[in-house]
């Protein structure tokens, strides 16, 4: 008895742990530079010296066309021109090779450059953006928890109304008795 | 009303209220009347299936606690909720079957754009959208009803001291 308190006291503070290691990596709310919200790093670094006039007329340099190849993106995911958004931040464009699957082939905003120091960092957007920023145009329903539930997250909901059918047809197994029925 | 009240007395020790009897049979329609429109206004702006559906439910449970289960559950199809609870499911999937079906296998499952309500890629999903509520609302309904009658029904022959019939 007294091994099987010590073993959930220890499973207890091991969770507590865990917790408190991943809740470090949790965004603050709202914060739309953080990752999960805004953007991914890639971990690519160039120099901005030689890029940024070229960023700033539009041209992809060929060493981050290299270096997103080497990371493992596939063709129709590299950058086919960049536009600056303000001083320092610009944002690449790609158009998906998404005509076989007869979705949406257009063109969106994928990378994002920004300069740090001597230093351009390269992120990636998050998915998210593409919902808020798009999804009005997209679908014509202005409400973004509708659209983001029952359009681009239709399996998921297809999935919890299974699951509260199967919670009443648990319950109508379980409990439904009627007087007809013998006891 | 006078032939309703009877048949509660004689079968249970529970008094019937007037007050709380005519109240509740005021509200019911006005509470059902809100939860379609929570369901149909979900794309719109607060509101879905899910939310809909539960007002709905709870609009029979007011039945109930104020009527009785005998008397509510007299009035109440309980094969045709039972039918109710796998339409919903039924609408959902179809819905999006009927997106594979009306665009000859081109497009995904659940592409609502591809349902030809209208000319308007973007409008078809709109539309799509609403019937899906429509099958989730159906869904919730059903199943909040059908577990309250369930689990109030069970406790009916330990209060009354035995069967009723």
């Amino acid at each position: 008895m007294k091994l099987i308190s010590l073993s959930a006291l220890f499973f207890v503070i091991f969770l507590g742990a865990l917790f408190i290691y991943v809740a470090e990596d949790i965004p603050d709310f709202g914060d739309p530079y953080s990752a999960p919200n805004g953007y991914i790093n890639l971990s690519i670094s160039l120099d901005a010296a030689e890029l940024e006039d070229n960023l700033n007329k539009g041209v992809v340099p060929e060493v981050l066309t290299s270096e997103l190849k080497a990371i493992g993106f596939r063709d129709d995911e590299l950058p086919l021109r960049v536009e600056p958004i303000k001083e320092g931040e610009w944002e690449a464009i790609i158009i998906p090779d998404e005509k076989e699957q007869d979705f949406y082939p257009k063109e969106q905003k994928y990378y994002f450059i920004k300069k740090d120091g001597a230093k351009l960092d390269v992120y990636r957007y998050a998915l998210i953006k593409r919902y808020v920023e798009e999804g009005h145009y997209e679908t014509e329903v202005p409400n973004m928890v509708t659209y983001i539930l029952a359009d681009y997250r239709g399996y998921d909901t297809l999935g919890e109304t299974t699951v509260i059918f199967t919670a009443g047809v648990a319950v109508i197994l379980l409990l439904r008795r009627r007087e007809k029925r013998p006891e | 009303m006078s032939t309703e009240k009877s048949e509660v007395g004689e079968g249970e020790e529970r008094a019937g209220d007037v007050i709380v009897e005519t109240m509740s049979r005021l509200m019911v329609p006005f509470i059902q009347l809100f939860a379609l429109y929570v369901i149909i206004h979900g794309a719109g702006g607060p509101g879905g299936g899910f939310q809909g559906g539960v007002i709905f439910g709870a609009s029979f449970v007011l039945l109930v606690i104020a009527f009785g289960i005998v008397n509510a559950g007299d009035r109440f199809p309980e094969g045709a909720n039972t039918a109710f609870m796998s339409l919903g499911v039924y609408i959902y999937a179809g819905v999006g079957l009927l997106c594979i079906i009306l665009s000859l296998g081109a497009a995904q499952f659940l592409n609502y754009g591809f349902i030809p309500l209208t000319t308007h890629f973007e409008e078809n999903r709109a539309l799509g959208m609403d019937l899906v509520e429509i099958g989730i609302g159906i869904t919730v309904m059903a199943v909040i009803t059908s577990i309250f009658f369930n689990l109030a029904w069970k406790r009916e022959p330990e209060e009354g001291g035995g069967e009723k019939e």
